[in-house]
C-alpha cells in the first residue's frame, strides 16, 4: 500500500514537471470508412517510445518543444509517417490505407508486428475481425468463440456447453463486455454460437490476466468486445446465407464524417425450413435465434462525441403456441467522449443490461405453469485518462453498478387456482474507485500498476435467513430470518484490489513480463449441471454468500524469431489462489428455491498452469500452435471428504492447432485441431436397490474420481473469393463462399456419461438392470456451405 | 420441480433438437469402476395399512452386477413408538434379507402424528433411525379423460386422482400407482408432492394437487415401434395410494428422481453430475460400519376403480 502511494507521488511529481512541454493528439481512423483504429501505434522515432490509441482511436503524447518523426501503424495497414515542428501543442488525426488484399496478409491473432514482445499487456490475446472470419466454422458461420477456444489457456467442456472457460476459471467468473454492457449469458443455442454479430464486431480483447485496475468484478478473464461505428464514408452493406442463418448489416454516414449508423440483424430459420417435415412445427413449435445489433455515433466537435449502442437477441424454443422456453440478453450503452485538454481525456458511459430467460408450460388457462428469471443493471462509469507525458499515462475513474435480481417469478395454476411461487427481488450495487498508471522507466523496464477499490451493498426490501449448523455436506435447513425494510443495508463488503505488472526488454526481439492481481467478484453464477446452460441463475453476495477472491500471478517469456521476425513465441505460467469459491451439495436443488443458499458450500480453489505459444505470422502459411499445461481444484469442507479435486472443467492437456493456407489467389483453406484432456466426472462404485428403484453409489464418497475420454475434433474449412473482375471492369462488390466440415472424421466426443437402470417396467421381485451410456452432441462430420457478401 | 422440468425438456427440447438440428448419439458403454467393498442396506418403508410389514437388509453390489441383491440375515430388527410399544420384525425363513412383522388382529403400526424409531442390531452394530407419521388426505375420486392425438402423442386417455391438501404448509407426500395391479415403479414414475406442488417455499398448500401429480398416475409406456401407448384404455383398473412421508423421506426421493431418472439426450444438458443420495438411518456409532438405508412410516390413504367406457 505504502509502495503505491509513492510510485503515485513519484508519478504526480512528473506531472508538474511537464508543465513546459507540448502535446500531439487526435485520433487514427480508417481511411475507407472512418472506423477509429483501437490499439493503432503512435511511435516517435527520436525518442524511441510511443503511445498507442485507446479504444476510441484517440492518442495523446506530451513531448519537449522540437523536430520529430512520427510513425502511425497499424497492422495490416500502410504506414503513415509525419514530420512535426513542435513549437505549440498540435492535433494530428490520422487516416490510416489498409494495404491491398496480398496474399502475406497478416491474418493471425497479434495486433501489429511485435506486438506481443514490445508491448506492456501481458495475457491477453486480441483478436481482429478477419482472423475470426478465416477460422474454421461451424455450420459455415463465423464465430467470435470459435476464435476464443483456439487461444492458449481457454477451454470448454464440450459441445452444447454455454461460455467458456479461461485458465481454470468458471463460466461465471468471465466478465464478458459488449461495448461495456456486461452480457450474462454470451451464447446462443447452448454454446454453438456467441451472441455477437461479426458483422457489427470490431475488436475482441481476451485478458486471461494483468488486468488494469480500470475493469473489476470477475475473477478469470475479461472479454471486451467493441462495436463497429459504422462506415463514415459511404453506405456499406455485408451479408451472409448460410445452412442455419442469414445476417444482414447495413452501415451508412448520417452526416459525412460527423455521423454514421450501423444496424445489423441475424435470424436463424432452420425451423421454417423443417416446417413442412416436421410435425411439431406445425403446430406452432419454434427452434430459432435471432439478435439485432445497432449503433450509431454523433461528433459534436473535436472534443465531445457521442456514441449510443444497443443489441437485442433471443433463442426461443417452443413446443407448441403457448409451451416453451426462451431466453436472451438487453443491452444499451450510450458514452459520450469528452476532450478536457490536450492531455485529459474522458468518457462517461451509462449502461443498461439485462438477461432473462422464461419458462412456460399448461394445456390451459386452468392448468399452467409459467417462470421467469432474470438480472437486470444500470451502470454509470465515468473514466479518465491523463496523457502526462510520454512516459506516463493515468487511468482513473470510477463505476457504479445497481442490480436488480429476479431469482424467479412463477405462477402455477392447478385447476383453476393460481398459485404465486415466486421469490423475492434482490437488490444491490456495486460501486469502484480505481486509479492506475503505465509508466516506461527506461529503454528496458515499464511498468503498470494500479488499485481498485470495490463496496458491494446489498438492501432491502428481502429476508436473510439463517441456517442450521449441521455436518458439512448436508443440506442445511432454515431456522430463522430477518427482514430488512427498503432501502436498509443487509451486508456489505469492501475490498482492495491491488494490480501491478512490469515487462524488462531483455532484447530487442524478447521479453520477459510478470504481474499480479487481485480480483473480486460479488455475482456468483449458480449451476451445478454437467456445463453451464441458459437456466443458470445470477446470485448476489449476500451475508451467507461471500464474495469470491483471486490472486493470479503471472510470468512469461516473449520471444520473435526469424529475421522478418516471421514466428513468435511465448511461454506463460499462472497461477491463481481463490477463496469463497462456491460448490454444491450433493443433490442441491438450485432452480426456485428460497433457501439456496443452505445448498451452497465455499471453499478454496488453486489453478496454475503453463501456456506456451508458437505463431507463424507471415507467409502464405500461417497459423498458431498452442499447448496449455493446466490443473484447477477445489477444496471444500463437506465434498469430496475435505481433500483437493478437480473442478468440472478440469483439462490438464489443452492443444490447439490453428493453420491457414493461401492456395491461389481465389482459394484459401483453414483448419484447426483441437484435443483437450477430458473432463472429470463421477462414476459410482455401487448400486443397492430400495423401494424398487436402482440407485447407483459411490461407496467412496468421491467426487470428480473419473474422466471422460479426451475430446479431439479437426475442423476444415475452403473458402472461395468471388471474381474481383467481371466484364474487364473492377467489381465493386465482392463475395466468397465458405465451405467447411466440422469434425471432419466424425468422432463422437462424449459430453457425458450417465448411469441408469433400463428403461423397461420391472416386476418387483426380479433383478433390475443397470447400464451406462455415453452421450456425444455431435456424433458425425458436419458439413455446412455458407454465401458472404459485401458491397 | 426438477423433475417435472427433466419432463418438460425430455420432451420439448430434445424432440426438437434431435429432429431438425443436430445429431446427438448415444452409445452404451461399459467403463472399468473403480472397487468397493459391500456396504449395508435397509429399506425400511412402512404403512399403517392392515397385514404384514416388511424391511428388507441387502448389501451394495458393483453397479454393473445384475442379481437380485444379497439378502442380510441374523439382524434383529424392531420399531419402537412413542409410548414404548415394540413392533418385532422377524426374520422370513422363506425370504433371506426379509423382516416381517405380522399383525395379531387389527392391530397396525401408525397413529397420525406418533413418532417410531428404527433399530436394526446386525453383527453387534446397532443401526437407528427415526420418522414421524404425518397426516394424509382422502382421495376423492379418480377420473379418465379423452385427450385428442397430438403431434407426440397418440388420442388417449389420461387418468387423474383428485385430492386436496390439507391446510397448513410442509406436508409431504409420495403417490403410488398401480395398473391393473402393477406397480409403476420406473424411476420417472416417482411422484411426489411438497404440499399440493413440488418444493419448499412453494406457499402451493391447501389446495387441490398440482396438474403434473394429478397426472402423475399415467405410464407412459411405448409399443415396439417407440409409439406412445395410451396410459389407460377401456377394462383397465387403476389403484392409487398417497402416503404421507417425512421432509427427509421427500428429499431423499427428490434426490433419488434426480439420480434415477435420466431420459438422457438433450435433457443431459440440464443434468447434474452423479451425486450420493442422502439416507437417514445411521451407525449409533460414528466409527462403526456404514450403513445405507431409509426409514419413513406412513399413513396410507387410497382409492381404485375400473375404467368403465
Amino acid at each position: 500500500m505504502k509502495q503505491f502511494i509513492l510510485l503515485f507521488l513519484i508519478s504526480f511529481a512528473n506531472l508538474v514537471h511537464a508543465q513546459n512541454k507540448l502535446t500531439i493528439n487526435g485520433y487514427v481512423k480508417d481511411a475507407s470508412n472512418g472506423e477509429a483504429l483501437i490499439g493503432a501505434t503512435v511511435y516517435v522515432k527520436e525518442i524511441s517510445n510511443g503511445v498507442i490509441t485507446n479504444v476510441y482511436g484517440f492518442y495523446s503524447i506530451t513531448l519537449d518543444p522540437g523536430d520529430y518523426t512520427v510513425n502511425y501503424s497499424y497492422v495490416g495497414y500502410t504506414t503513415n509517417s509525419q514530420t512535426v515542428t513542435l513549437t505549440k501543442n498540435q492535433e494530428i488525426n490520422i487516416d490510416l490505407v489498409a494495404e491491398s488484399e496480398e496474399l502475406d496478409e497478416v491474418v493471425v491473432t497479434a495486433e501489429r508486428e511485435q506486438a506481443n514482445v514490445e508491448n506492456m499487456e501481458m495475457s491477453t490475446n486480441k483478436l481482429d475481425i478477419r482472423t475470426i472470419l478465416k477460422v474454421p466454422s461451424f455450420m459455415g458461420e463465423a464465430d467470435v468463440f470459435r476464435s476464443i477456444m483456439l487461444l492458449p489457456g481457454v477451454s470448454t467442456v464440450g459441445e452444447g456447453a454455454s461460455g467458456f472457460n479461461v485458465r481454470g476459471g468458471s463460466v461465471g467468473q468471465n466478465l464478458v463486455l459488449l461495448d461495456e454492457a456486461p452480457v450474462y449469458n454470451s451464447s446462443h443455442l447452448f454454446g454453438f454460437f456467441s451472441v455477437f454479430n461479426p458483422d457489427a464486431v470490431k475488436d475482441t480483447k481476451l485478458y486471461k490476466g494483468a488486468i488494469p485496475s480500470r475493469y473489476g468484478g470477475r475473477l478469470a478473464s475479461l472479454l471486451d468486445v467493441r462495436m463497429k461505428e459504422g462506415n463514415s464514408k459511404e453506405f456499406e452493406a455485408n451479408g451472409g446465407i448460410g445452412s442455419l442463418f442469414s445476417r444482414l448489416a447495413i452501415e451508412a454516414p448520417i452526416v459525412k464524417d460527423k455521423s454514421s449508423f450501423i444496424i445489423a440483424a441475424r435470424r436463424s430459420y432452420i425451423d421454417v425450413l423443417a416446417r413442412p417435415f416436421v410435425p411439431l412445427l406445425k403446430e406452432g413449435g419454434a427452434l430459432n435465434f435471432y439478435d439485432l445489433t445497432l449503433k450509431t455515433n454523433y461528433t459534436f466537435n473535436r472534443k465531445n462525441k457521442l456514441y449510443a449502442s444497443g443489441y437485442f437477441g433471443r433463442d426461443v424454443f417452443l413446443f407448441d403456441a403457448n409451451q416453451g422456453f426462451s431466453w436472451g440478453n438487453t443491452t444499451g450503452t450510450l458514452r459520450w467522449n469528452h476532450l478536457f485538454n490536450e492531455r485529459l481525456f474522458s468518457n462517461m458511459t451509462f449502461v443498461y443490461s439485462n438477461y432473462d430467460y422464461k419458462l412456460q408450460f399448461g394445456e390451459d388457462d386452468r392448468d399452467s405453469f409459467k417462470w421467469n428469471s432474470s438480472i437486470s443493471n444500470f451502470i454509470l462509469k465515468p473514466q479518465f485518462t491523463y496523457f502526462i507525458n510520454s512516459n506516463n499515462e493515468i487511468d482513473f475513474g470510477g463505476e457504479a453498478i445497481y442490480y436488480s435480481f429476479e431469482p424467479a417469478n412463477a405462477v402455477g395454476v392447478s385447476n383453476g387456482d393460481a398459485i404465486d411461487i415466486s421469490l423475492d427481488r434482490k437488490y444491490n450495487l456495486e460501486t469502484a474507485l480505481y486509479v492506475g498508471n503505465r509508466q516506461t522507466i527506461n529503454d528496458v523496464l515499464s511498468v503498470e500498476y494500479g488499485l481498485r477499490f470495490s463496496h458491494f451493498q446489498s438492501y432491502g426490501p428481502g429476508k436473510s435467513f439463517q441456517f442450521n449448523d449441521t455436518i458439512p455436506g448436508l443440506r442445511r435447513t432454515p431456522v430463522g430470518f430477518e427482514e430488512f425494510k427498503k432501502g436498509e443495508s443487509i451486508v456489505d463488503y469492501n475490498n482492495w484490489e491491488p494490480r501491478a505488472s512490469f515487462r524488462i526488454q531483455s532484447s530487442p526481439t524478447s521479453s520477459v513480463k510478470g504481474s499480479y492481481n487481485r480480483m473480486v467478484q460479488y455475482l456468483h453464477l449458480i449451476s451445478n449441471t454437467t456445463a453451464s446452460n441458459p437456466l443458470d441463475v445470477w446470485a448476489p453476495s449476500s451475508k451467507m454468500i461471500k464474495p469470491e477472491v483471486g490472486q493470479q500471478f503471472t510470468l512469461g517469456y516473449f520471444k520473435d524469431l526469424g529475421a522478418e521476425r516471421t514466428y513468435e513465441i511465448s511461454v506463460e505460467g499462472y497461477y491463481r489462489a481463490t477463496e469463497n469459491q462456491i460448490d454444491y451439495i450433493d443433490g442441491a436443488e438450485l432452480l426456485i428455491n428460497e433457501f439456496l443458499e443452505g445448498e451452497l458450500l465455499n471453499g478454496k480453489g488453486r489453478a496454475y498452469g503453463v501456456e506456451t505459444y508458437l505463431q507463424k505470422k507471415k507467409g502464405r502459411f500461417t497459423g498458431w500452435i498452442s499447448y496449455t499445461l493446466g490443473r484447477t481444484e477445489l477444496k471444500v469442507n463437506g465434498i469430496n471428504r475435505g481433500e483437493w479435486y478437480p473442478t468440472r472443467y478440469d483439462q490438464l492437456h489443452n492443444l490447439k492447432i490453428a493453420a491457414f493456407y493461401d492456395i491461389n489467389e481465389r482459394w484459401s483453406v483453414s483448419s484447426d485441431f483441437v484435443y483437450v484432456t477430458g473432463t472429470p466426472t463421477t462414476f459410482p462404485t455401487s448400486r443397492f436397490v430400495m423401494q424398487d428403484i436402482l440407485i447407483p453409489y459411490n461407496s467412496n464418497g468421491s467426487r470428480s474420481n473419473v474422466r471422460l475420454p479426451g475430446y479431439n475434433r479437426l475442423d476444415v474449412s475452403f473458402r472461395l473469393e468471388g471474381k474481383t473482375m467481371r466484364r474487364g471492369k473492377e467489381r465493386k462488390n465482392t463475395d466468397y463462399w465458405v465451405f467447411s466440415l466440422y469434425n471432419v472424421y466424425g468422432r463422437k466426443n462424449p459430453f457425458s456419461i450417465y448411469f441408469s437402470q433400463r428403461d423397461e417396467r420391472t416386476p418387483q421381485g426380479t433383478p433390475i438392470n443397470s447400464q451406462a451410456t455415453q452421450l456425444s452432441i455431435i456424433g458425425t462430420v458436419v458439413p455446412s456451405i455458407s454465401y458472404n457478401f459485401r458491397f | 420441480m426438477k423433475k417435472q422440468l427433466s419432463t418438460f425438456f425430455r420432451i420439448s427440447v430434445s424432440m426438437l433438437v434431435v429432429s431438425i438440428l443436430l445429431s446427438s448419439c448415444e452409445d452404451e458403454i461399459s467403463p472399468e469402476l473403480e472397487k468397493a467393498d459391500p456396504i449395508l442396506v435397509i429399506d425400511a418403508w412402512l404403512t399403517d395399512q392392515p397385514g404384514n410389514q416388511v424391511i428388507t437388509i441387502t448389501e451394495t453390489q458393483p453397479y454393473f452386477d445384475n442379481t437380485l441383491p444379497p439378502g442380510i440375515s441374523g439382524a434383529t430388527v424392531s420399531v419402537i413408538d412413542d409410548l414404548g410399544n415394540t413392533f418385532l420384525f422377524q426374520e422370513d425363513a422363506a425370504m433371506k434379507g426379509n423382516y416381517v412383522w405380522t399383525p395379531v388382529s387389527n392391530e397396525v403400526i401408525g397413529t397420525i402424528g406418533q413418532t417410531y424409531t428404527l433399530r436394526v442390531v446386525h453383527e453387534n452394530e446397532t443401526f437407528v433411525s427415526s420418522s414421524r407419521m404425518g397426516r394424509v388426505p382422502v382421495i376423492d375420486s379418480l377420473t379418465f379423460t379423452f385427450e385428442e392425438k397430438t403431434s407426440i402423442l397418440p388420442e388417449m386417455y389420461v387418468a387423474e386422482f383428485w385430492a386436496k391438501d390439507f391446510t397448513g404448509p410442509n406436508d409431504t407426500y409420495r403417490i403410488k400407482t398401480w395398473k391393473n395391479g402393477v406397480l409403476l415403479n420406473k424411476p420417472s414414475e416417482l411422484n411426489l408432492a411438497y404440499d399440493a406442488g413440488f418444493s419448499a417455499g412453494g406457499n402451493f398448500d391447501g389446495v387441490i394437487f398440482a396438474t403434473p401429480i394429478r397426472q402423475g398416475v399415467n405410464p407412459f409406456d411405448e409399443d415396439e415401434n417407440d409409439e406412445f401407448l395410451s396410459p389407460y384404455v377401456p377394462g383397465d383398473s387403476i389403484y392409487v395410494e398417497i402416503h404421507s412421508i417425512t421432509l427427509a423421506a421427500f428429499n431423499f426421493l427428490s434426490e433419488v428422481a434426480i439420480q434415477t431418472d435420466r431420459p438422457g439426450g438433450f435433457s443431459e444438458l440440464f443434468a447434474t453430475p452423479l451425486s450420493n443420495v442422502s439416507t437417514n438411518i445411521f451407525n449409533e456409532n460414528p466409527n462403526g460400519k456404514a450403513v445405507l438405508g431409509f426409514f419413513n412410516v406412513a399413513a396410507v390413504s387410497a382409492l381404485g376403480k375400473k375404467f368403465e367406457e
